[in-house]
């Protein structure tokens, strides 16, 4: 099973060819985005933090930031920040990537001469990255993230299901898959720990989501407790043990290989489970930043999420979202629900999706221009 | 006609209504390339579930082919099951 992608100098395939411009902080988005209006062919991406963050809250972002810079979707990443020396920080840790990285600073520049240091060096990059073509590779070569968002009754009948089968299909041909949403697994943990790879794992992976549970507990939100929601009891969930098993359908039958932090790259191939917000957006970032170049995004009433440079495929097996948000749908499954579709007939199609669009093709999100890039903060700046 | 019961796992003892399902309608549900037809005690709600076989208070209700619950009370084949005859065993 084939796709053709972008080969990268540390050894990753991409499945696009972005030039992207990162802004360290709020204070450079004006600069980003002007850049990105002189110079076609360049993905902004602009945030509301990074001053006066510290400790563990400032690695994430600065993970954040260098890991989308270091994604392979990107062939050359510009850096623009207030001051150099967060600004080199970030740029250094996605010049360990191997690829062309430069960074513009605005103090000593004023706006105008930083936008236009940052105009000529993102030209020359789109230049030499309109070089470089696509090859043929294997499956094995590709990072896949997947969660699913707007979820109801027929996400854990059918659109999860059928993800769980692509997934599977995907590990068996040695590609690795991360998965994340801490907060609703809650639940279903106990089912989940059993596919850890050794007990150490298992273990980490337990005290992970115990963590979230007692961390909402601590800020006076029963986790446990407000589940299922009014609505989901309305809908016919009747336990948080029944919720929560409905998301896990889409990650699979495969053995969990590791739990990574928010933003931490896998170590290695097969399922991983990282640590974060079941919030589309801020989810969708840190696995981007993980180094995952395709999302595998089942829905039921319609999420539209998409994210800059990590194009998000959009799953529903709801008959009436896909006949009424047509334009952001990309894989119909709704036949499942009528009998006429097996999970297995399903995955195939959601394989057949995630080749294409690794191959190239635009899913729905890109193409409407869906570039949410949400930062995950774990506490308030200085 | 469509299917109007969903089977998620050869193991469970609960599916899961396709549409709006009447009290007295006969349903058919595929188990094991078995069908057995079942004939609902109550009305069942699209997304809700119905019993496909006698369950007994204290036992275990499964979807997925896993543990999502325990019966409060005795759950006779056909009847609703919710929020006033199961509860979790996590909460």
């Amino acid at each position: 099973m084939e796709f053709y992608g972008y080969a990268r100098e540390d050894g990753t395939v991409g499945v696009r060819n972005h030039v992207a411009l990162i802004s360290v902080d709020a204070l450079a988005n004006r600069t980003v985005e002007g850049i990105s209006k002189l110079v076609k062919n360049t993905v902004p991406i602009t945030h509301p933090y990074g001053r006066l963050q510290f400790g563990e809250d400032l690695d994430l972002t600065f993970r954040t930031l260098i890991g989308t810079g270091s994604n392979p979707n990107v062939a050359a990443a510009l850096i623009v920040g207030l001051e150099p020396s967060w600004t080199s920080i970030v740029a250094e840790g996605v010049s360990r990537s191997k690829k062309p990285v430069e960074s513009v600073t605005i103090i000593g520049n004023g706006d105008h001469k930083a936008l236009e240091k940052g105009a000529r060096i993102a030209q020359r990059m789109v230049s030499e990255a309109s070089e470089i073509r696509r090859e043929p590779f294997h499956l094995s070569n590709i990072v896949v993230s997947i969660k699913c968002g707007a979820s109801d009754t027929t996400s854990g009948m059918a659109s999860n299901p059928a993800v769980g089968r692509a997934v599977d299909r995907i590990i068996d041909e040695g590609g690795t898959v991360i998965f994340g949403e801490t907060s609703e697994l809650a639940g279903a943990e106990h089912i989940l720990a059993r596919r850890a790879v050794n007990e150490e794992v298992r273990e980490a992976f337990l005290k992970t989501v115990k963590d979230y549970i007692d961390f909402a507990v601590s800020k006076g939100v029963d986790i446990l407790g407000s589940q299922p929601t009014a609505e989901n009891i309305a809908g016919g969930l009747s336990t948080i043990e029944e919720k929560a098993l409905g998301n896990i359908q889409k990650t699979g039958t495969k053995p969990i290989q590791g739990v990574l932090k928010p933003a931490e790259r896998p170590k290695g191939r097969g399922l991983w489970f990282m640590d974060t917000s079941a919030s589309a957006q801020e989810a969708v970032t840190l696995f981007a930043a993980a180094g995952a170049v395709v999302h595998l995004f089942p829905t039921g009433q319609g999420n539209v999420v998409g994210h800059p440079i990590e194009p998000v495929i959009k799953i529903t097996a709801n008959e009436i979202t896909a006949e009424r948000m047509p334009e952001n749908i990309d894989v119909d499954v709704s036949d499942i629900l009528r009998g006429k579709m097996s999970y297995d007939e399903a995955g195939e199609l959601i394989l057949d999706a995630l080749l294409k669009t690794a191959s190239g093709k635009l899913p729905s999100a890109e193409i409407l221009g869906h570039n949410e890039f949400a930062l995950t903060r774990f506490w308030k700046s200085m | 006609m469509g299917r109007r019961l969903f089977l998620h796992n050869g193991s469970d003892n609960v599916a899961v209504a396709l549409e709006n399902l009447k009290a007295g309608d006969v349903v058919e549900v595929k188990v094991r390339e078995k069908t057995y037809k079942i004939e609902l005690r109550e009305d069942i709600p699209y997304g809700h579930k119905v019993a496909i076989r006698d369950i007994e208070r204290g036992s275990k209700i499964i979807k997925y082919g896993e543990v999502i619950g325990v019966a409060t009370e005795d759950i006779a084949v056909g009847s609703h099951v919710h929020i006033h005859n199961i509860k979790s065993l996590r909460y």
